[in-house]
C-alpha cells in the first residue's frame, strides 16, 4: 500500500470544459454549469442573508437601539429565515446534489437536463421575487413560519405576506422539480456494479433528502394555497370570524417545518461523511448503519412536526407522543455522531480546512442535540420555546451542523470544480474565526433565553439581566461576518490563483476524484464499472496494483484518456444547449406576480400579467417538449 | 497545530464549567426574569426537570467532545505514509452506542412522562379563575368569580396589563384572544401558554412560596408588529390584599361615579364573588365569552354555577371599599418592574401644566378625543367603548401602554397625545393637535391641545 501514500504528481490537464460565454449559461443543461450557477446564486443570498443578521444583532447588541424600527425588525427577522433557509442552504445543498450526484454514481448527467435548468431558473427569478419586495417597501413580515391569523388579509392587508406566499410557492416548485429529477437519476442512471450500498455517503444522503422533498413540500403547498385563496379569492381556511382554527395552518406548516430541518442538515451530513473518510485515510465506519440511520432520521422526521406546538395545548397525550418521538429521532443521530468518530478512530487526521469544517460540524451539531433534547421534553419546553434558548438551539443545528458542513464541502470540492485548491493559510483564518464568532454568537443565547428573554422581539428594555450576553453574541455575529470576509476573499483569489489541484488532491476514494478537474462537460470519457464503496482507493491500493490496465481503466482509472477533447471528439452523445427552460420559468414567475396588482386594485393589469405568462409559460413549454433532448445519431 | 489544539480543549473543560457557574448564579437578583425560580409548584416541577435534561446533556456533552478531542489529538497524522487498516465497522460497538443513548432516553422520558400529567391536569377546585384575553399589543385580564351587580349589568372584575395573585392560591388561567395568536408567559412563574384564536387554553400554578413582589410578563407568540412591546406586570399579594384590592376594583370609578350618579355606588350595587368550579369552565362556554368581550354570557355563567354550587367556598359580600389595600405600594416595585422605554424622539408635552379633573371629566363625556369609543371607565355612563382596556381604576395602576411605561403624567399625557408615535402600530389613534400620525401620515389639523390632555390626564389619575 505504500505506493498510495503520497497523492501521485499531476501535470495540469487542459480539461475540456466546453464553451463559455453569457448565453452559454443561460442556455446551459449540463449539471455542472448548473451546480455552479446554484453556487453561486446561493452563496449571494447567503451574504444578504448574513447582513440581515447582521442589522438584526446591531438592534440587539444594547437595550432600546434604534437601528431598525418596529416594522424593520419584523421583516429583518422574516427575511433572515426565509433567506437562509430557502435561498441559501437548501440551494447551496442543491449546488452540491447537481454537482456531485451524476459524478459520484458515475453518470454524464441527471435523467432530465432541462427539467434541471429550469429548476435553478425558477429558483433564481422566485428568490428576485422574493427580495423584490424590498424595493417596494413591502418585505414580508410574518416570520418564517407565517402563523395564521397574523398572516390573513385582516392582520396584514399589505404586499408584503402576498410577497412571502407567491415566493414559497415559486421555491416550492424549483424544490420538487429537482427532487423527482435526482431521484430519477440516483435510481436509474448509476454506473455498473454500483449498487445501492455502494452509492458514497453523499448520494445517500441525497438521495434521502430528495424523498423528504417529495413528501414534504406538497404539504406547505397546500398550507400556502389555502393562504393564497383566503387572501386573493376570498376563502375561509384561516379567517377567524369564520371560526377558523389557526392550528390548522401550525400543523400543515410544521409537517412540512420538521423534515425541512433533515432536509437543511442531511446534505451536510453527507459532506461531512465523505469529508471526514478521505482525510482519516479510512472508509466511513459501519457504511450500512449510516446509511439505516439516515433512513430512520428522515422516517421519524414526520412523527415529531407537534413537538414546535407544545405550548399551543394539545393535551397530555399529544404532548407525551410527540416528545417520546422526539427523544427518539435522538438515536440514530447519535450513531451518525459516533460513527464519524470512529472513522477517525484509528485513522491518519489530516487536519485541512474542509476537515477542520467536518469536526467542528461533529463537534457543534453535538450541542445543538444535546439541547434538541432537553426541548424534547414538553413540560421543560414551555420554559424554553420561543425564546432565545431555541434560537440557540437551532443555530448550533444549522450553523454548527449545516452550514459548517456546507463550508467542509466547499473547501472539499472547490478543486473538482474550479481546478485549484483554495487556500489552507485563509482557510485556517476564516475556520477559526467561524468557530469563535459561531460560538460567541449562540452560546449566550442560551442563557439570554433562560433568562425570560422571548424571540423576535425588536427591542428590549434596560435592567432585565439581557444587554451582556446580547452584547457578546452581536460581538460574536462581527467576527463571524470577518470570518465570512475572509472566505468570500479567498474563494475568489484561488480562482484565479490557486494551486493546481489535478484529478485527486485529497486521495479521496470515490468516482468524482477519478476524473479531472473541472471535470470535461460529459463527466466520464468511458462509464466506469464500479466494484467497491471506494473504487479510487482499491484501484490504488497494492492488492490491485498488479490488475492489468484494462481492469484498471474498467474500475475507473482512464484518467488519460480523455483529456482536452470535447464530447463531439470523442462521438459521446450530449444534450443541446436550450433557451426554453429560462423562458418558461421567467414566464411562470411572470404569471405567479400577475396576481399583486390584485391587491393594487388594479384587475385589468393583474389579468393580462397574469394571462400573459400563462401564454408564455404555455408556448415555450411546448416549444420545449416539442424540442429533442439530443441530436439524432 | 497546538493553539487549535489547547483552544479546543480549553474551550471543552470551559463550557460545562460556563453552564454550572452561571446556572447557580441564574436565580440572583442580577438576571430578574429567571426561569430558575421555584415560586411555583410548576417551576419546581420544571426545574426538576430541566437539571435532569442539563446534568445527562453535560455528561453526553462531556462525554462525546471528549472521544471527539481524544480521537482527533491522538490519531493526528504522523507522516505522509500513514496507512491505516481498513476498518469497516464494529457490530458490538454499534449495538453499544445505540442501546446506551436509548437507556439515558429512557431516564428522561419517564419523568417527562409523568410531569407532563401532573402539570396538564385539571386545576384544583377552588382555584382562583382568570380569563387571559390577549389583544395586539396588550393583555386583558377578566376575574369571573368576582362580579357586581351595578345598574342592571352584571360585572365582571377586569384589568389591564396589571395581574394581581393572591399567594398560595392555585390560579388556572382560562386563554383566549381577540385576534392573533399571543402567548402568555411569567418566566418567574410558570411555562408558557399560546392564546390560540377560537380556543381555549388552560394554565394554572400555584405562586406558593413567594412573597409580595412584582414580576414581569411577556408575550412570547410573535403577534405583529409591536410583539416586543407587549408586556404585563404580575404581582403576588397576600389573600387578605387581594380581597381588598378585588373589592376596590370591583367599585366604579371613584371619582367619575360620585360625578355622574348622586346615589353612593355602595348602598346600591351588590358585590357577589362567586366560586366557578373548575368545571364549568368548558370550553364551549368560554368561547363565547372570547368573542363578547362585554363579559355578559361569562358573567351569567359564573352567577349561575354559583347558584348551583352552593357548597363551593362562600365569600362574604363585602363593602365597597375605598381605603385598606389597593393596589400594590409603587415605592415597593423592583427596579426591573419599572420600565425604563425611553421617550421617542420628536415628542414633548408641558409637564408645568395642571390640568383639572372636573374639566377632564367633561371632555371624555363630551366625547372629545374619542375616548368613550373604546375605554370603559365604569360609573361614567358615557364611557363604554369595548376594544381599549378597562380604565376604571387606571389611576391605580403602576404601567400603562401594555407596560412599556410607567404610569406617570409625563407618559400618560404624551400616550394620549401620540400614542403610535409611542408605540408603533397601535390602534389608539394620534389624538394631539399638530401631531405627525406615523401611521395615516397626517398631521392632526384638529385634536387636543396640551391644556385639554392635562385635563384629561388629571381625571385619569384620580381614577385610583
Amino acid at each position: 500500500m505504500a505506493t498510495t501514500a503520497t497523492a501521485p504528481v499531476y501535470t495540469p490537464v487542459e480539461s475540456y470544459v466546453g464553451e463559455s460565454g453569457l448565453w452559454s449559461w443561460l442556455t446551459t443543461v449540463d449539471h455542472k454549469r448548473i451546480g455552479t450557477l446554484y453556487l453561486f446564486t446561493s452563496l449571494f443570498f447567503f451574504i444578504v442573508g448574513g447582513l440581515e443578521a447582521g442589522l438584526i444583532r446591531w438592534q440587539l447588541a444594547g437595550p432600546n437601539k434604534h437601528v431598525l424600527s418596529a416594522e424593520a425588525y419584523n421583516q429583518m427577522f422574516t427575511m433572515h429565515g426565509t433567506t437562509m433557509i430557502f435561498l441559501a442552504i437548501m440551494p447551496l445543498s442543491a449546488a452540491f446534489f447537481n454537482y456531485l450526484i451524476p459524478l459520484q454514481i458515475g453518470a454524464r448527467d441527471v435523467a432530465f437536463p432541462r427539467l434541471n435548468a429550469f429548476s435553478y431558473w425558477v429558483y433564481l427569478f422566485g428568490a428576485i421575487f422574493m427580495n423584490a419586495s424590498w424595493f417596494v417597501g413591502a418585505a414580508p413580515n410574518g416570520g418564517w413560519f407565517g402563523y395564521a391569523p397574523l398572516t390573513t388579509m385582516q392582520f396584514s392587508p399589505g404586499l408584503n405576506i402576498d410577497f412571502w406566499v407567491l415566493g414559497l410557492q415559486i421555491l416550492g416548485i424549483s424544490s420538487l422539480a429537482a427532487a423527482f429529477n435526482f431521484i430519477t437519476t440516483i435510481v436509474n442512471m448509476r454506473a455498473p456494479g454500483m449498487n445501492l450500498m455502494r452509492m458514497p455517503m453523499f448520494t445517500w444522503n441525497a438521495f434521502v433528502v430528495q424523498f423528504l422533498l417529495i413528501l414534504a413540500f406538497p404539504v406547505i403547498t397546500i398550507a400556502l394555497v389555502f393562504l393564497q385563496f383566503d387572501r386573493f379569492f376570498g376563502t375561509q381556511f384561516y379567517e377567524i370570524a369564520a371560526g377558523a382554527d389557526p392550528l390548522l395552518w401550525q400543523h400543515l406548516f410544521w409537517v412540512f417545518g420538521h423534515p425541512e430541518v433533515y432536509i437543511l442538515i442531511l446534505p451536510a451530513f453527507g459532506l461531512t461523511s465523505e469529508i471526514i473518510p478521505a482525510f482519516s485515510r479510512k472508509p466511513i465506519f459501519g457504511y450500512p448503519v449510516m446509511v439505516y440511520a439516515t433512513m430512520l432520521i428522515a422516517f421519524l422526521g414526520f412523527g415529531v412536526w407537534a413537538h414546535h406546538m407544545f405550548a399551543v395545548g394539545m393535551g397530555a397525550i399529544g404532548d407525551t407522543v410527540f416528545g417520546v418521538t422526539t427523544l427518539l429521532i435522538a438515536i440514530p443521530t447519535g450513531v451518525k455522531i459516533f460513527n464519524w468518530i470512529f472513522t477517525m478512530w484509528g485513522g491518519s487526521i489530516q487536519f485541512s480546512t474542509a476537515m477542520k469544517f467536518a469536526i467542528g460540524l461533529v463537534g457543534l451539531f453535538t450541542i445543538g442535540g444535546i439541547s434538541g433534547v432537553m426541548h424534547a421534553s414538553p413540560p421543560a419546553d414551555l420554559q424554553q420555546t420561543d425564546t432565545y434558548f431555541i434560537v440557540a438551539h437551532f443555530h448550533y443545528v444549522l450553523f454548527g451542523g449545516s452550514m459548517m458542513g456546507i463550508f467542509g464541502g466547499l473547501y472539499f470540492y472547490y478543486p473538482k470544480i474550479t481546478g485549484r485548491l483554495l487556500s489552507e493559510k485563509l482557510g485556517s483564518w476564516h475556520f477559526w474565526l467561524t468557530f469563535i464568532g459561531m460560538n460567541l454568537t449562540f452560546f449566550p443565547m442560551h442563557y439570554s433565553g433562560l433568562l425570560g428573554m422571548p424571540r423576535r422581539i425588536y427591542t428590549y428594555e434596560a435592567g432585565q439581566g439581557w444587554e451582556t450576553f446580547n452584547l457578546i453574541s452581536s460581538i460574536g455575529t462581527a467576527i463571524l461576518m470577518v470570518g465570512t470576509l475572509i472566505f468570500l476573499i479567498n474563494f475568489w483569489r484561488s480562482f484565479r490563483t490557486g494551486a493546481v489541484a489535478g484529478n485527486n488532491p485529497w486521495g479521496a476514494g470515490t468516482l468524482e476524484w477519478s476524473i479531472p478537474s473541472p471535470p470535461p462537460e460529459y463527466n466520464f470519457a468511458r462509464i466506469p464499472r464500479v466494484t467497491s464503496r471506494y473504487p479510487m482507493w482499491d484501484m490504488r491500493s497494492h492488492e490491485h496494483a498488479e490488475l492489468s490496465h484494462a481492469q484498471a481503466e474498467e474500475s475507473g482509472a482512464h484518467i488519460e484518456v480523455a483529456t482536452g477533447r470535447s464530447a463531439r471528439d470523442l462521438g459521446i452523445p450530449m444534450p443541446n444547449q436550450t433557451i426554453k427552460p429560462l423562458i418558461c420559468a421567467g414566464a411562470m414567475v411572470i404569471m405567479f406576480s400577475g396576481l399583486l396588482f390584485i391587491h393594487e386594485n388594479n384587475m385589468p393589469l393583474a389579468l393580462s400579467v397574469i394571462l400573459g405568462g400563462a401564454l408564455l409559460m404555455t408556448l415555450s413549454l411546448y416549444a420545449w417538449v416539442l424540442t429533442p433532448l439530443e441530436d439524432a445519431h | 497545530m497546538p493553539v487549535p489544539h489547547r483552544l479546543r480543549r480549553l474551550l471543552a473543560a470551559a463550557l460545562p464549567a460556563i453552564i454550572v457557574v452561571a446556572l447557580t448564579a441564574c436565580s440572583n437578583a442580577q438576571y430578574p426574569n429567571s426561569v430558575f425560580h421555584d415560586h411555583t409548584e410548576f417551576n419546581r416541577d420544571v426545574g426538576y426537570l430541566f437539571k435532569i435534561l442539563l446534568w445527562l446533556g453535560t455528561f453526553v456533552f462531556i462525554f462525546v467532545e471528549g472521544i471527539l478531542l481524544y480521537t482527533i489529538v491522538r490519531y493526528k497524522r504522523k507522516s505522509e505514509n500513514d496507512r491505516p487498516a481498513h476498518v469497516h465497522g464494529n457490530t458490538t460497538l454499534e449495538i453499544l452506542w445505540t442501546a446506551i443513548p436509548a437507556v439515558i432516553l429512557a431516564f428522561i422520558a419517564v419523568p417527562t412522562v409523568r410531569t407532563i400529567f401532573k402539570t396538564q391536569a385539571t386545576a384544583a377546585a377552588g382555584s382562583l379563575q382568570v380569563q387571559v384575553i390577549g389583544h395586539q399589543w396588550w393583555w386583558e385580564f377578566r376575574y369571573p368569580q368576582y362580579t357586581t351587580q351595578g345598574n342592571g349589568k352584571l360585572d365582571t372584575l377586569t384589568t389591564a396589563n396589571e395581574l394581581y395573585l393572591p399567594i398560595g392560591r392555585t390560579v388556572n388561567f382560562a386563554l383566549t384572544t381577540q385576534d392573533v395568536l399571543h402567548s402568555f408567559w411569567i418566566p418567574q412563574m410558570g411555562g408558557k401558554r399560546d392564546l390560540i384564536t377560537n380556543r381555549v387554553n388552560h394554565l394554572w400554578f400555584t405562586p406558593d412560596s413567594v412573597g409580595e413582589g412584582a414580576w414581569n410578563g411577556f408575550c412570547a407568540e410573535y403577534c405583529g408588529t409591536s410583539h416586543g412591546n407587549m408586556h404585563f406586570k404580575t404581582f403576588t399579594v397576600t389573600k387578605a390584599n387581594f380581597e381588598s384590592w378585588a373589592a376596590h376594583q370591583l367599585s366604579p370609578a371613584a371619582f367619575g361615579a360620585v360625578a355622574a350618579a348622586p346615589v353612593t355606588p355602595a348602598a346600591t350595587d351588590t358585590i357577589k364573588p362567586v366560586q366557578v368550579p373548575s368545571e364549568a369552565v368548558s370550553p364551549g362556554k368560554l368561547n363565547q365569552i372570547a368573542v363578547t368581550p362585554t363579559g355578559t354570557k361569562g358573567g351569567a355563567v359564573a352567577a349561575v354555577s354559583a347558584a348551583q354550587t352552593p357548597a363551593g367556598p362562600n365569600i362574604a359580600a363585602m363593602p365597597v371599599q375605598q381605603g385598606g389595600f389597593v393596589a400594590f405600594p409603587k415605592e415597593k416595585l423592583p427596579a426591573h418592574t419599572i420600565p425604563r422605554t425611553p421617550i421617542p424622539d420628536g415628542l414633548a408635552y408641558n409637564e408645568s401644566l395642571h390640568g383639572d379633573t372636573e374639566r377632564g371629566r367633561a371632555l371624555l363625556t363630551a366625547g372629545q378625543g374619542g375616548c368613550l369609543g373604546c375605554h370603559v371607565i365604569r360609573g361614567n355612563p358615557m364611557m363604554v367603548g369595548q376594544i381599549g382596556p378597562n380604565l376604571t381604576h387606571i389611576g391605580s395602576r403602576t404601567t400603562i401602554a401594555g407596560g412599556i411605561y410607567p404610569n406617570d403624567t409625563k407618559h400618560l399625557a404624551l400616550w394620549i397625545k401620540n400614542a403610535r408615535a409611542m408605540k408603533p402600530g397601535v390602534v389608539m389613534p394620534t389624538l394631539g393637535k399638530g401631531q405627525l400620525d406615523p401611521v395615516t401620515k397626517a398631521t392632526m389639523a384638529m385634536g387636543l391641545t396640551d391644556e385639554q390632555i392635562a385635563d384629561i390626564v388629571a381625571y385619569l389619575q384620580a381614577l385610583k
